[in-house]
C-alpha cells in the first residue's frame, strides 16, 4: 500500500513510517503544507495520514484538495486537538477516520486496515490469516469455513490481533483498543487475559496457538 | 448562606416612592394648613371679642344702660378686679337646645367707684365649620394634582428608561459563543449612551479574551499531546524490535502507562476548561435509564463488579450535551468501581429527579467536603487521578444540578439531583 504521511513533527513522522513499512507498505513523508499540496496533486495514494495543525497551513485544506480531485485515497486525520468541532468538520469534509494524539501505532494500523477494507476503491471485506477468515461486513469469523460464535469483544480482539500480526501488543494497548478511555478501570488487566482466554477456547486447537505470549505479559499473533 | 436581598423593579420602585412622598406631603401640608388657618380664625375671633368689649365699655363710660344678652354678653358688678383673660367654656345654648363651646373674654372696668365685669362670648363651632371645608378642599386638590402627576410621571419614566431596558434585554441575550456584535439602542440621554459604550467595550474585550482562552486551550492541548504521541510511537517501535528482553519490556510498558496517565490528565484538564468556557452548547434529550444500562453493559466486559440498577420512578427528561452526560455517568460509575469493594454490588437508584450511586465502604470519608475539589485524593489511592469527581461537580454546576455525598448504611453514596 502507498501511504502519504503529512505530519510536521519529524520524529513522529519517522516513527509512523518505520512502523508501517515493516508491513511492506510504501511510505512517503512530508512535513510542509505546500509540499503536501503538491504531492496530493500529482500522485495517488491508498492512504493519506493528515495532521490538521501544520506550521504553515491547515490539513483540512489538503483534505479539500483531495476531495476536489476525487482522489480514491482513504484519509485519516491525526490531530492533537480532541475538540469535537474539528472532528466533525474533518469527517464532514470526507475524512474516513479521526485519531487524537497520542495514539498507539498498532491502533493506527488497525484503523488504516479498516479504512482500506471499507474502501470505495474495491477493498476486500474479508480478512484472512491461514485458515481464519473474518468477514468484516457481517462481523463473522470462520475457521476452515466453519463459522464460530464470538462475543463483540472477542471479535474485536481477534481482528486487532490479525491486522497487527507479528507485532507485540501489550495488555494496555489491547485494553485501550477494546474499551477506550474506560480502560483505566482495569487495575490488573486480568480482564484482557480473560477475554483472550475465552477467544482461545473458541478457536480451533491449531489456530489458538497463533496467540502467543511475549515477554511474559504481552501478546503476539503469529504463525509458527 | 447569604440571603438574597429583595429586589424591586425600577419603574415600580419610582412609582411607589412618588406615591409615598405624595401621601406624606398631603398629610404634612394639610396639617400645617389646618393649624395655621385655625390660628388665624382664633385671632379673628379674639379681635372680635375685644372690639365688642370695647363697644360695651364705651357705652358704660357714656353712662348708658347696657343690658346683658346671655350667653353672648353679660355685665355684672363685683367688688374685686379680675385679670383680662380669654378662655373656652361650655354653655347651654337655648336656641340650639344643647351645650355649645364658646370662647369668652372677661374684662374688668371701674366706673364711679363701681367695678364692672364684662364677659363677651362667641361660638367656637362656627370657626371649625369654616376650617374643615378649607382643609378638605385643599387636600383633595393636592391629591388630585398628585394623582395626575403620578400617571404622567409613570408614562414619562417609562419612556425615559426605555433605552436602558432595551440595553438590558440585549445584554441578557449576550453569548460569548456568538459572533454577532452586540448593538444597543440609541439614546439621547448622555449616561445611557456612556453605559452602552462601556458595555460594548467590555463585551468586546470579553469576546477577545474568550477567543484567546479557547486558543490557549487548543494550543496547550496541541503542544503537550504531540510530544506524548512521539514518545508513545518511539516506545512502541522499540518494543517491536526483536532485541529487547523481558525486563526492558516491563520498563517500556511502564512508560506507556505513564504516557496514558499524562494524556488523560491533559484530556481532563481540557474538558474542565471547556465546560468552564461553555464549549458544550449543543443539547439533546437524554434518556438516563437507557444510558446507564449501556454504561453498565460496557463496564461488565471490563470488570467483574456487579451493578444493581433500580428505577423507582421514571426519570425526568433531561436536556444535556451528550458528551457531558457520558462524562458525568462515566465518572460517577468509575468512581464507584474504583473505590468500592469488588465483591459487593454497586447500587444505582433512579428516582424522578434524582440519581444515587452507592459503593460499599467501611467508614465515612475523612474530608467529604473536599471530595469534589480538583486533585483532592482521599488517602493515597493509586488508582485515583483526582479528577473524576471534580468533573462530576463541574458538569452538575454547569446544568444547575446538585451533587452531594453521604455515608449511609456502609455505603458511600453519591447523589445528583436534577
Amino acid at each position: 500500500m502507498k501511504i502519504l504521511i503529512v505530519e510536521d513533527e519529524i520524529a513522529l513522522q519517522q516513527s509512523i513510517a518505520l512502523f508501517l513499512e515493516r508491513d511492506g507498505n510504501l511510505c512517503e513523508v512530508v512535513s510542509e503544507y505546500g509540499e503536501a499540496q503538491d504531492k496530493v496533486a500529482i500522485y495517488d495514494y491508498d492512504i493519506v495520514l493528515l495532521d490538521i495543525n501544520l506550521d504553515d497551513g491547515s490539513g483540512l485544506d489538503i483534505l479539500r484538495r483531495l476531495k476536489r480531485k476525487k482522489a480514491q485515497a482513504g484519509i485519516i486525520i491525526i490531530s492533537a486537538n480532541s475538540s469535537l468541532e474539528d472532528k466533525l468538520e474533518g469527517l464532514d469534509l470526507g475524512a474516513d477516520d479521526y485519531m487524537t494524539k497520542p495514539f498507539h501505532l498498532a491502533e493506527l494500523n488497525s484503523r488504516i486496515k479498516a479504512v482500506l477494507r471499507r474502501g470505495k476503491f474495491g477493498g476486500d471485506e474479508q480478512v484472512r490469516f491461514n485458515e481464519i477468515r473474518i468477514d468484516t461486513r457481517s462481523r463473522t469469523v470462520y475457521v476452515n469455513d466453519i463459522s464460530i460464535a464470538l462475543t463483540r469483544k472477542e471479535y474485536d480482539l481477534l481482528l486487532f490481533f490479525v491486522v497487527n500480526q507479528g507485532r507485540v501488543l501489550s495488555k494496555e494497548i489491547i485494553a485501550e483498543h477494546l474499551w477506550g478511555d474506560s480502560s483505566d478501570l482495569l487495575d490488573n488487566f486480568d480482564f484482557v487475559y480473560v477475554h483472550i482466554n475465552n477467544l482461545r477456547k473458541k478457536l480451533s486447537k491449531e489456530t489458538a496457538k497463533y496467540i502467543k505470549t511475549a515477554y511474559g505479559s504481552g501478546y503476539k499473533f503469529i504463525a509458527d | 448562606m447569604l440571603r438574597k436581598k429583595r429586589t424591586y423593579k425600577l419603574l415600580q420602585r419610582t412609582s411607589w416612592d412618588f406615591l409615598l412622598l405624595s401621601v406624606v406631603l398631603c398629610i404634612l401640608t394639610g396639617l400645617a394648613l389646618f393649624f395655621y388657618t385655625r390660628y388665624l380664625l382664633d385671632e379673628e375671633l379674639e379681635e372680635q371679642l375685644e372690639s365688642r368689649t370695647a363697644f360695651v365699655i364705651a357705652e358704660l363710660e357714656e353712662g348708658r344702660q347696657v343690658t346683658s344678652i346671655p350667653p353672648l354678653m353679660e355685665i355684672g358688678t363685683s367688688d374685686r378686679r379680675l385679670e383680662k383673660s380669654f378662655r373656652d367654656t361650655m354653655l347651654y345654648d337655648p336656641f340650639e337646645n344643647e351645650p355649645e363651646l364658646f370662647r369668652e373674654l372677661t374684662s374688668t372696668v371701674e366706673l364711679d367707684e363701681k367695678i364692672y365685669h364684662v364677659i363677651v362670648r362667641s361660638h367656637v363651632i362656627e370657626s371649625d365649620d369654616v376650617l374643615e371645608p378649607i382643609v378638605a378642599s385643599f387636600i383633595s386638590i393636592l391629591a388630585g394634582a398628585f394623582f395626575v402627576l403620578f400617571f404622567l410621571n409613570k408614562k414619562r419614566n417609562r419612556k425615559l428608561w426605555e433605552p436602558f431596558f432595551g440595553s438590558l434585554t440585549r445584554l441578557k441575550s449576550f453569548s460569548l459563543q456568538s459572533d454577532e456584535p452586540l448593538i444597543f439602542p440609541e439614546s439621547n440621554i448622555q449616561e445611557f449612551q456612556e453605559l452602552n459604550q462601556e458595555l460594548v467595550e467590555i463585551t468586546n474585550k470579553l469576546k477577545v479574551d474568550y477567543r484567546n482562552l479557547k486558543q490557549f486551550t487548543a494550543d496547550m492541548s496541541h503542544e503537550t499531546q504531540t510530544p506524548l504521541a512521539i514518545i508513545q510511537a518511539k516506545v512502541e517501535n522499540i518494543i517491536n524490535q526483536n532485541d529487547i528482553n523481558s525486563t526492558q519490556y516491563g520498563e517500556l510498558t511502564a512508560i506507556q502507562k505513564e504516557i496514558k496517565r499524562l494524556s488523560q490528565l491533559n484530556a481532563n484538564l481540557i474538558l474542565l476548561a471547556k465546560i468552564d468556557n461553555h464549549q458544550f452548547p449543543e443539547q439533546e434529550p437524554i434518556n438516563l435509564t437507557r444510558l446507564l444500562k449501556e454504561k453498565i453493559e460496557n463496564f461488565s466486559t471490563l470488570t467483574s463488579q456487579e451493578f444493581q440498577l433500580s428505577v423507582k420512578k421514571r426519570p425526568k427528561s433531561l436536556m444535556m450535551n451528550a458528551n457531558l452526560a457520558h462524562a458525568l455517568l462515566n465518572n460517577l460509575l468509575t468512581n464507584a468501581v474504583k473505590y468500592g469493594d469488588g465483591d459487593k454490588p454497586i447500587f444505582i437508584h433512579i428516582l424522578h429527579n434524582e440519581l444515587a450511586i452507592g459503593n460499599y465502604g467501611k467508614k465515612t470519608l475523612r474530608n467529604p467536603e473536599k471530595l469534589f475539589d480538583r486533585f483532592y485524593k482521599e488517602g493515597k489511592h493509586p488508582k485515583s487521578n483526582g479528577f473524576g469527581l471534580s468533573i462530576v461537580k463541574k458538569i452538575c454546576d454547569h446544568y444547575g444540578f446538585d451533587a452531594s455525598y453521604i455515608f449511609k448504611e456502609n455505603h458511600h453514596v453519591f447523589k445528583v439531583i436534577f
